[in-house]
């Protein structure tokens, strides 16, 4: 009853988890959003938020929005791919068992769809208050978070925890 | 004296319980606190999560108002109150339907992410606008006390074990009871 159905193979989770591993490139690298007031322009990154509240002493709170909103979704596709690897790639049952495992973790850790949404917010809200142009990187950051519940939406957690070495028997299989 | 402790275990009802109790502690700084401070042109102004929402409905942003509204006030608290009410029910062992249960925890578990929109949001802010005198946007305490909050509901929700909705000692039959 808690499962949802995966309408979209193996291969599909595999293209959409590589997909936004590549895009992750340019959205933590190019410019995110650029703001102006008077004359007086800047740019900002994906971590430009980070390193202000790093700065400003609120360490914790600037690690828990480098996870959430980009190392674990980062994570998260990086295991997505490996569970979906070609087979001479493919890593162990064991392994995939404990991949699939961490995989359920992440998924309750990563938030990019949310900081998607929190950047629309803030340009409306700074829309009255500063000139706000999107670049780039913002952009390329919303591909990577549709790419992301894309991959989710199509990983079959189910068969990777029924695994024979799951249900403590020995052998291997693939789901 | 020879105390004995049971094993720590994290999915557990006490665990869920204990972090349900400690996000609803943590939500009164959060909207009680201050979570940004906004300079424009010399003006100063403080806002909590609920002025902050009240200002932008000023401003004609009332979507934008209700989603901040939603995400950062109401969510958080149905979170809180739905997980204490799956908590008690599952006590008192008198649950109702075990499905329809098992549907609110999902939608708990679904719902919470969204209440980081505002720590995400206080990030954004803080780093984009550093305009010196001009403008400047500076974090304050209570969105740590919130993003506290949060964390913790996350854990508490991931702590319950959905499967104590479906062993209802009330439901459960008698052992002496015939077969």
């Amino acid at each position: 009853m808690m499962t949802k159905e995966r309408r979209l193979g193996p291969h599909a989770a595999l293209a959409f988890s590589l997909a936004g591993l590549i895009l992750a490139v340019p959205a933590a690298l190019l410019p995110f959003i650029g703001a102006g007031k008077l004359g007086d322009e800047r740019v900002s990154v994906l971590f430009t938020g980070v390193r202000t509240l790093w700065d400003n002493g609120m360490r914790a709170l600037a690690v828990l929005v480098l996870l959430c909103g980009a190392l674990l979704p980062w994570a998260l596709l990086a295991t997505l791919a490996a569970l979906h690897a070609p087979a001479r790639y493919k890593c162990g049952p064991v392994n995939a068992l404990l991949l699939s495992r961490a995989a359920r973790v992440l998924e309750h850790w990563a938030f990019p769809e949310v900081q998607v949404l929190a950047v629309l917010v803030a340009l409306m809200k700074l829309g009255s208050v500063v000139d706000v142009t999107l670049g780039p990187g913002f952009w390329c950051y919303c591909a990577m978070a549709v790419l992301l519940l894309l991959a989710q939406r199509s990983f079959d957690f189910e068969s990777y925890e029924t695994l024979p070495s799951a249900r403590g028997t020995a052998g291997a299989a693939s789901p | 004296m020879n105390l004995r402790f049971a094993p720590f275990r994290f999915k557990s009802n006490s665990t869920a319980a204990a972090l349900g109790l400690a996000a609803a502690v943590m939500l009164v700084p959060a909207n009680l606190l201050p979570v940004l401070d906004t300079e424009t042109s010399g003006r100063n102004r403080s806002d909590t999560i609920f002025s902050g929402a009240v200002e932008l409905w000023r401003h004609g942003l009332w979507v934008i108002a209700v989603i901040v509204f939603t995400a950062s006030i109401l969510i958080p608290i149905l979170k809180v109150a739905g997980l204490g009410w799956l908590l008690l029910s599952v006590r008192r062992g008198v649950a109702g339907d075990s499905r329809r249960m098992t549907k609110v925890y999902a939608v708990l578990d679904f719902i919470g992410r969204w209440s980081m929109l505002d720590v995400f949001l206080a990030a954004f802010l803080t780093g984009l606008v550093q305009f010196g005198e001009l403008s400047s946007v500076v974090p304050r305490s209570g969105i740590v006390a919130f993003a506290a909050a949060v964390v913790l509901t996350v854990f508490a929700t991931q702590a319950f074990d959905p499967r104590a909705l479906w062993t209802n000692p009330a439901r459960a039959p008698s052992p002496a009871s015939p077969p």
